[in-house]
């Protein structure tokens, strides 16, 4: 793998939905390769930071792709670097896994959506490389369970052959065989593909797991960006989550964050 | 895998026409003197009626197939978002005597003008529509079907009374067609050319789209990273739309259901790809509409109507049901956000 290189760079990034500032003041840069869990409590602006990379938010500051400023990217051809994935994406119960993998081509087709044999050639090695029940394709995506229908949109991304994935919270709803199987999934591309990974999440001990590096905000702010052992510090979550936590360390070493029951704020008013 | 490629489009497409051109054959033959192929005289006759009925029927089964696709609303139809009783109303606007006066008489100059009214009016009622049935990007189908009914009403009361004051206007076959729709008799040939246009140039437009469309069944933000400017797609698609049911209902006031039937029975043939199912459901809707058309024209043999019956009569009393039927399986599978 080629040596790795700044993919994004963001610059005093903030955001406000009407009046209301929903980040403040982000830098945040990402390295080829790297796997990045952003981790913060509800509503810490985690959502928003995706889409304002995504350019389907536009706020103050300074985003660049490659070194080139997010407006000056037309929009197919940033879809080739960037795939997103949202927490809850908007899926036509009547598509067939097929189709919502298709349509990972579209910033490629021609006139009248058409496709050619490289299309199918990528959709096919994504189908290998996902280990896509072949059975599973034909299927409406209603039909499929949660962790399938998951891995079928992560496929859509990959079609995108887009060098970064944008992913909000991606194991939500997911049971833990699921979450495990997704996470590892987008590790192995990231160790052998050179994919780049930026994903929410709440599970700060998963995260820590699969990540190169959390980014830790709060309110709209970042209060931390390291790697794991820099970030799950009792002191540091403590005063982000508002809750006890304990942190402590495994016996093959690694840290494990278990939040303490008896002082949540739910419980003290 | 399959693929869809130049050749999957060229066979859409041929299928599409062979769909259509066996009803239109069959259609020609039936008249009000029974079922046999046409005389010379009949031939003249039921070619322009048949033609002029598929136009209309393509147009419709379009528009409500790319209504369907961008609101994300399987209840969308050209006529129950009120698009097609504002076009016929601004159609019928046209012809006051005061337009006449600015704009002259010239035969072209009015289909022309009533086209432009009639665009105008389609716009207009959408544009009511959206503004109202809105919600934060997404259209309510429950307020959309009661904004569409009252700007029905409003439409249809707005045409009563015109109606009532300019009672020596020509075109239009007055009040009833007006309520539900029919295909006129009387249409000049600068009429039907100026319709045809519109309504192929939207169908070349929509169809160059098609694969967008697909996309477009996504939530914003996932049709944008996958590379589509999707608010742009959103606007030509809704603008040709309306351009193609204005064309269509100048000719033939708000023919009913065709819109929402064809997009539904086309996606039990072909499945949900947009790029299959926009030629599919344009086909039905032509064939359809013909098949109405001829029906209504048989009909008049009978004792029952001694006048031509209007064709929406028609497909009123097959898609009203079918609309039920709609409402009632989305119900029973308890997907009432959706419908």
């Amino acid at each position: 793998m080629s040596e790795a290189q700044t993919i994004l760079r963001c610059e005093q990034i903030s955001f406000a939905y009407r009046r209301a500032p929903v980040l403040d003041q982000i830098d945040l840069s990402l390295m080829t390769g790297e796997v990045v869990s952003i981790l913060g409590p509800n509503g810490s602006g985690k959502s928003t930071l995706l889409k304002l990379l995504l350019g389907e938010l536009r706020g103050k500051g300074q985003i660049s792709w490659e070194g080139k400023a997010i407006g000056r990217w037309p929009r197919r051809e940033l879809a080739k670097l960037v795939a997103y994935l949202p927490q809850n994406p908007l899926i036509e119960e009547t598509q067939s896994a097929a189709e919502v993998l298709a349509m990972g081509r579209a910033p490629y087709w021609g006139a009248f959506g058409i496709e050619n044999e490289k299309d199918v050639a990528v959709i096919e090695a994504v189908i290998e490389k996902l280990q896509i029940d072949q059975a599973w394709l034909s299927r409406r995506m209603d039909q499929l369970s949660g962790g399938q229908r998951q891995r079928i949109l992560i496929g859509r991304c990959l079609v995108q052959q887009a060098k970064v994935l944008l992913l909000d919270e991606p194991t939500n709803n997911l049971d833990v065989k699921y979450q495990l199987q997704i996470l590892s999934l987008l590790r192995e591309l990231a160790k052998n593909e050179g994919l780049t990974v930026l994903m929410s999440g709440h599970d700060i001990n998963l995260a820590a797991e699969f990540s190169d590096r959390l980014v830790m905000l709060s309110e709209g702010k970042k209060v931390a960006d390291g790697p794991p052992t820099q970030i799950m510090q009792a002191e540091l979550l403590e005063r982000v989550y508002g809750i006890g936590v304990e942190v402590i360390t495994r016996n093959g070493g690694g840290l494990v964050v278990i939040p303490r029951h008896s002082s949540t704020t739910l419980t003290t008013g | 895998m399959k693929y869809f490629g130049a050749r999957q489009l060229l066979i859409t497409l041929l299928a599409a026409f062979a769909l259509w051109g066996i009803v239109a054959i069959g259609c020609l033959c039936a008249g009000s003197t029974g079922f046999h192929w046409p005389t010379h005289e009949q031939m003249a006759i039921r070619r322009g009626s048949v033609l002029t009925a598929s136009l209309i029927g393509l147009a419709l089964g379009l528009a409500g197939v790319v209504y369907q696709a961008i609101l994300r609303n399987p209840l969308a139809d050209p006529y129950l978002l009120g698009v097609s009783s504002g076009a016929t109303l601004a159609a019928y606007v046209w012809h006051l005597p005061i337009f006449g006066l600015i704009f002259g008489s010239s035969v072209l100059g009015i289909a022309a003008g009533e086209e432009v009214f009639a665009f105008a009016g389609a716009l207009l009622a959408v544009g009511i529509v959206f503004l109202l049935a809105m919600r934060r990007g997404r259209l309510d189908p429950i307020t959309l079907l009661l904004v569409g009914v009252i700007v029905n009403s409003i439409n249809g009361a707005l045409f009563l009374l015109l109606n009532a004051i300019y009672r020596d206007l020509p075109s239009n076959g007055g009040p009833l067609t007006f309520l539900v729709g029919g295909i006129q008799t009387n249409l000049t040939t600068a009429h039907q050319v100026i319709a045809a246009a519109i309504i192929f140039a939207g169908f070349a437009i929509i169809l160059y789209l098609a694969g967008q469309l697909n996309v477009a069944s996504t939530s914003d933000a996932e049709a944008m990273a996958l590379g589509i400017r999707i608010y742009r797609l959103r606007w030509i698609s809704l603008i040709a739309a309306s351009l193609v049911t204005a064309a269509a209902v100048a000719l033939s006031g708000p023919i009913g259901f065709i819109g929402l039937i064809c997009p539904h029975v086309a996606r039990l043939f072909v499945g949900s790809d947009q790029r299959r199912l926009i030629p599919i459901s344009a086909a039905l809707g032509a064939g359809l509409l013909a098949i109405a058309d001829a029906a209504s024209r048989a009909l008049s043999s009978e004792a029952l109507a001694q006048t031509i019956l209007p064709v929406g009569v028609l497909t009123g009393l097959i898609g009203g049901p079918f609309f039920l039927f709609l409402l009632w399986r989305d119900r029973r599978r308890g997907n009432r956000g959706a419908i």
